[in-house]
């Protein structure tokens, strides 16, 4: 009984883990990205926030990949109050489930 | 009236001292200009711990001071500092200078793809926590304003200052001072997120120093105007940066006898957290 419930428990998580994935991959089109320094504090606004994995930059694109946590989730209006508070605009997001 | 003289040739010795010297130490951020003021205001919640170094020489005259900043991003368009000044004379000792207060706050900004431009106003508050030893003796007001380009290759810069000085306890009132630049920088290479990025500049900085008067009476070795070209360069990594340059005297225009700047040479290290 103990086995078939652990299995049965394995078999939920495993399942579950891919309908969910491993979490969001959001990409930031933000515009006023002259220098890295200043980036930072995308990378420190964005860090501190419950959830985020990861944050990269492409300044010659203006772009910002944040993963995150698989149970995390942003709105673009969260994440434009994000980068505004680091001091630059939010010009579009799009967002994928990562596999 | 023998004392008077001598008392008179005291103060234009010390003053002379300040006034070429105690050039407005100014709350400069990465990615600002080295000696002029630009817009850049800290990220909300950033603090930034900033350690400057300054030199400058005028005749047999030596001083540095070591100035401690940290800086508080309230909003990201508004940004309180707070700066503590150590000071050192050839022959005059050294110790704390006179503390200050800086607001700065950006009330326009465009932003762009790989731009950004923006426009901010500064105050600040020199007090007179020092006196007369290590200090100007007088709590000054700087008002200024700045206009900044950045882009991903170019930079520029405008910014005009007006620094009221107040009056020394024993009754001198300083010259007020006037300060214009104009400043070009360029990133010859345009560098990735974690890489160390390098902007190379130019400044070129312009000082209107009006007559102290002492008794009613406009003192003649005093007042004046300088203009100086400074080369400087800007290092950063990440949250970390360096920026360094030297003020070269352009063009004196002073008023009586003052000695005439050699250089001022500025080296600071600025952290944001």
């Amino acid at each position: 009984m103990k086995t078939r419930t652990f299995l049965l428990a394995m078999f939920m998580l495993a399942a579950s883990s891919v309908v969910m994935g491993d979490g969001m991959q959001y990409e930031l089109r933000v515009d006023g990205l002259a220098c890295p320094f200043c980036a930072y504090g995308i990378e420190k606004k964005l860090k501190k926030t419950t959830g985020v994995k990861t944050v990269a930059f492409d300044l010659e694109a203006g772009k910002v990949i944040v993963t995150t946590e698989e149970s995390a989730r942003f709105t673009e209006d969260e994440m434009e109050r994000l980068i505004e508070e680091a001091g630059f605009t939010l010009r579009g997001m799009t967002e994928r489930e990562l596999p | 009236m023998e004392r008077v003289v001598q008392r008179k040739r005291q103060w234009k010795r010390r003053w002379c001292w300040a006034g070429v010297l105690l050039w407005p130490g100014l709350p400069a951020l990465a990615h600002d200009p080295v000696f002029g003021l630009g817009p850049h205001t800290l990220f909300k919640g950033a603090v930034e711990v900033h350690v400057g170094v300054d030199r400058s020489a005028a005749g047999a005259r030596d001083q540095r001071v070591a100035t401690l900043e940290l800086a508080y991003g309230v909003t990201a368009n508004w940004t309180l500092r707070a700066e503590l000044p150590y000071l050192a004379r050839d022959g005059a000792g050294d110790g704390l200078s006179d503390f200050a207060l800086a607001t700065k706050y950006r009330f326009w900004r465009r932003d762009g793809l790989g731009v950004q431009e923006s426009a901010s106003v500064l105050l600040r508050l020199k007090t007179d926590s020092a006196g007369r030893a290590q200090g100007t003796d007088t709590t000054d007001v700087l008002g200024g304003i700045a206009y900044g380009y950045e882009s991903r290759k170019w930079y520029r810069w405008a910014a005009l200052r007006y620094l009221s000085r107040g009056e020394t306890g024993a009754g001198l009132e300083r010259g007020d001072r006037l300060l214009a630049d104009l400043v070009l920088g360029i990133r010859f290479r345009q560098t990735a997120y974690l890489e160390p990025d390098w902007v190379w500049m130019v400044e070129l900085n312009g000082e209107r120093t009006g007559r102290d008067e002492l008794d009613g009476r406009r003192l003649p070795d005093s007042g004046g105007t300088r203009w100086f070209v400074s080369p400087g360069l800007m290092w950063t990594w990440r949250n970390f940066a360096v920026k360094t340059g030297m003020q070269i005297p352009l063009a004196e225009d002073l008023d009586g006898t003052q000695p005439e700047t050699d250089y001022r040479a500025r080296l600071e290290l600025e952290w944001h957290f």
